[in-house]
């Protein structure tokens, strides 16, 4: 059994992870490449989009949230895995957290970045977008502030910048080292985003302290911002929309799907940088138990929301939910039964099968069944409003298929990128811990 | 000057602050450099900070400029709500939130720049020394005369090595 990485000399823990940082095989360049050109078809496809309008997209009335807002909600719920995770096991001083903060801090940051282009492509006219900005201009005008839109704005933009320097303050004892005996580009970057930190005990307790308070901050905001993005939805009147645990159901889903983000990303560089040492079974265990745990609260939040939904027997909701669980959506619907609570279940229940892998397999599952979960939010309530004579039916064309592809692309490439930039590891985290020292 | 002492063990490390704060040195002539954090207990080489201090007064500042920016604007170019209010803390009560949240991780960020010293102008002259990754490097600010006894005052405690540095 491998042993304990805070047991292991700290020169061989700086060595071990600081070499992912030098060099580049021939499979990570042509792993990058693929994932950049699938990401730039998709900005080929969104520039389709600008040149022709939104008419190329299967956006039409009265469906007119579709692939684009679907998106917007699952990359704003896969960005929670960094803060929640991160935040919580700092706060908690979970020890097992060492090796898994930064992967999932860098997660969130990402997914945030490509999340926060949603509502942007969703505009169709996105070089208007700064009209979204409360700036002063001769026609005296200022958005509207009631408008959920605004929310989305200001809760992102809060987000992504809370995000950035929880992802960076810990980065910076990291650069500092990585700074001396590497390549000139390389140590000039280093050294500037080290911001001259030289290891004395004055900036120590300044960065502990920051790193403290920011936990309890981004905590807040990460429950704060998926709970807006629900609101988006409920304080419309529309059929299941307008529902008062529509914030909480959504935050639970978005730690869901994070953790399972987090646990496909945490198997990958494990594999492929050979931190077999550092990312254990026991990190995978405990992730694992939580994506359990999530699996278990969707399905109670999922059968809450559906059960009062049918006992309401309300014509208007009747009609979604009848679309969702027998109509043309039943088939998304019950898979995503069977992704998001029967295969964890099984996977990750009988301890037996709590293997690495299965917690891999389990977790591609969440990914797909929670897309399709935003999938089924939107679309089938649009579908069917109130008035019965606009029913509808969504279809979504190539183009908006290139974005939704790209954008898995982009967070791969992101990540590559990132991984041979920074340690994916807080090699300073590995302290012996007070207590466990006393 | 300044003279450095390097310590394998911390129990040494704080045998020498001891020794020196007993002889007259306080926690600005002292400085640990180390690959990774050092802790002590309460009292051994206190670090007073303000950063808690500091988020809430960035949070309430930046919450009350957003909420009084939001109740201008909504004054100075008023839109149709159908009788409702024109301002109103339930509609804006989001920003507000949002606002004081980021107003609190600036504050924090900047503090942090600040009470860290990595954006205050600092000594330039003070010695940086080169830290072993298993040892802690520490730094004692002192005058010619008083160089002997921190000298022995470190190597008593149980210093590996410690060097004399004239200003850099």
């Amino acid at each position: 059994m491998a042993s304990a990485p805070e047991l292991l000399p700290y020169g061989q823990i700086r060595e071990d992870l600081f070499r992912p940082l030098g060099g580049a095989s021939r499979r990570y360049f042509l792993t990058t490449l693929a994932v950049s050109l699938v990401a730039v078809a998709g900005l080929v496809a969104w520039g389709i989009q600008l040149r022709y309008g939104m008419g190329v997209t299967g956006l039409q009335r009265p469906i007119f949230w579709g692939f684009y807002i679907v998106n917007f909600v699952f990359w704003i719920g896969i960005s929670h895995a960094g803060t929640l995770i991160s935040a919580i096991l700092r706060l908690s001083d979970a020890a097992w957290r060492k090796p898994v903060t930064r992967a999932a801090e860098a997660i969130t940051v990402f997914a945030l970045m490509i999340g926060g282009m949603f509502p942007i492509i969703h505009l169709g006219r996105a070089w208007l977008f700064y009209w979204m900005l409360p700036y002063p201009n001769d026609r005296l005008l200022w958005p509207n502030f009631r408008s959920p839109l605004m929310w989305d704005l200001t809760a992102i933009v809060t987000y992504v910048t809370g995000s950035v320097i929880y992802l960076y303050l810990p980065l910076i004892p990291d650069m500092a080292q990585l700074a001396e005996h590497n390549t000139p580009w390389r140590s000039r970057l280093y050294r500037a985003l080290a911001l001259g930190w030289t290891g004395s005990d004055r900036e120590w307790h300044a960065l502990e302290r920051a790193m403290k308070l920011m936990a309890g901050i981004i905590l807040a905001v990460a429950v704060s911002v998926h709970t807006i993005v629900s609101w988006d939805f409920a304080m419309a009147l529309a059929p299941t929309w307008h529902s008062s645990i529509f914030g909480p159901y959504f935050v639970v889903g978005a730690i869901f799907s994070g953790i399972a983000a987090l646990l496909v990303v945490l198997a990958t560089i494990r594999k492929t940088m050979g931190l077999e040492r550092y990312l254990t079974r026991h990190h995978f265990n405990n992730l694992s138990k939580l994506l359990l745990l999530m699996s278990l609260l969707w399905a109670y939040f999922t059968t809450a929301e559906n059960l009062t939904v049918w006992y309401g027997n309300a014509p208007d909701e009747m009609a979604v939910f009848g679309a969702r669980t027998r109509g043309p959506y039943a088939v998304y619907f019950w898979t995503m039964v069977i992704l998001n609570f029967v295969v964890p279940f099984v996977l990750l229940g009988i301890r037996r099968l709590r293997t690495v892998s299965n917690a891999v397999i389990a977790s591609v599952c969440v990914l797909i069944g929670m897309w399709l979960e935003r999938y089924l939010i939107v679309v089938p309530t649009l579908a069917n409003p109130r008035m019965p004579s606009g029913f509808s039916t969504y279809a979504p064309t190539w183009i908006e298929i290139v974005v939704t592809v790209a954008t898995f692309a982009a967070l791969v490439m992101l990540y590559l990128i990132f991984a041979k930039l920074f340690p994916i590891i807080a090699v300073w985290e590995f302290k012996p811990h007070p207590e466990e020292e006393d | 000057m300044h003279l450095i002492g390097e310590f394998r063990e911390k129990e040494a490390l704080i045998a020498a602050i001891q020794a020196l704060k007993a002889g007259g040195f306080g926690p600005r002539d002292l400085a640990i450099f180390s690959e990774e954090p050092v802790e002590f207990r309460r009292g051994i080489l206190d670090r007073p900070s303000h950063m808690s201090q500091i988020a809430v007064s960035g949070a309430i500042l930046m919450g009350a400029a957003a909420t009084a920016f939001v109740y201008y604007a909504q004054h100075d170019y008023k839109l149709t709500t159908g009788g409702m209010p024109v301002f109103s803390f339930w509609a804006t009560g989001v920003i507000t939130y949002e606002m004081t949240m980021l107003g609190a991780v600036l504050a924090t960020f900047c503090w942090f720049l600040w009470e860290s010293g990595l954006i205050r102008r600092r000594d330039k002259t003070a010695p940086i020394p080169e830290v072993n990754p298993a040892a802690m490097c520490l730094r004692v600010r002192c005058l010619p005369e008083q160089a002997d006894g921190v000298h022995e005052a470190m190597y008593h405690a149980g210093a590996t090595w410690v060097d004399r540095r004239e200003q850099a």
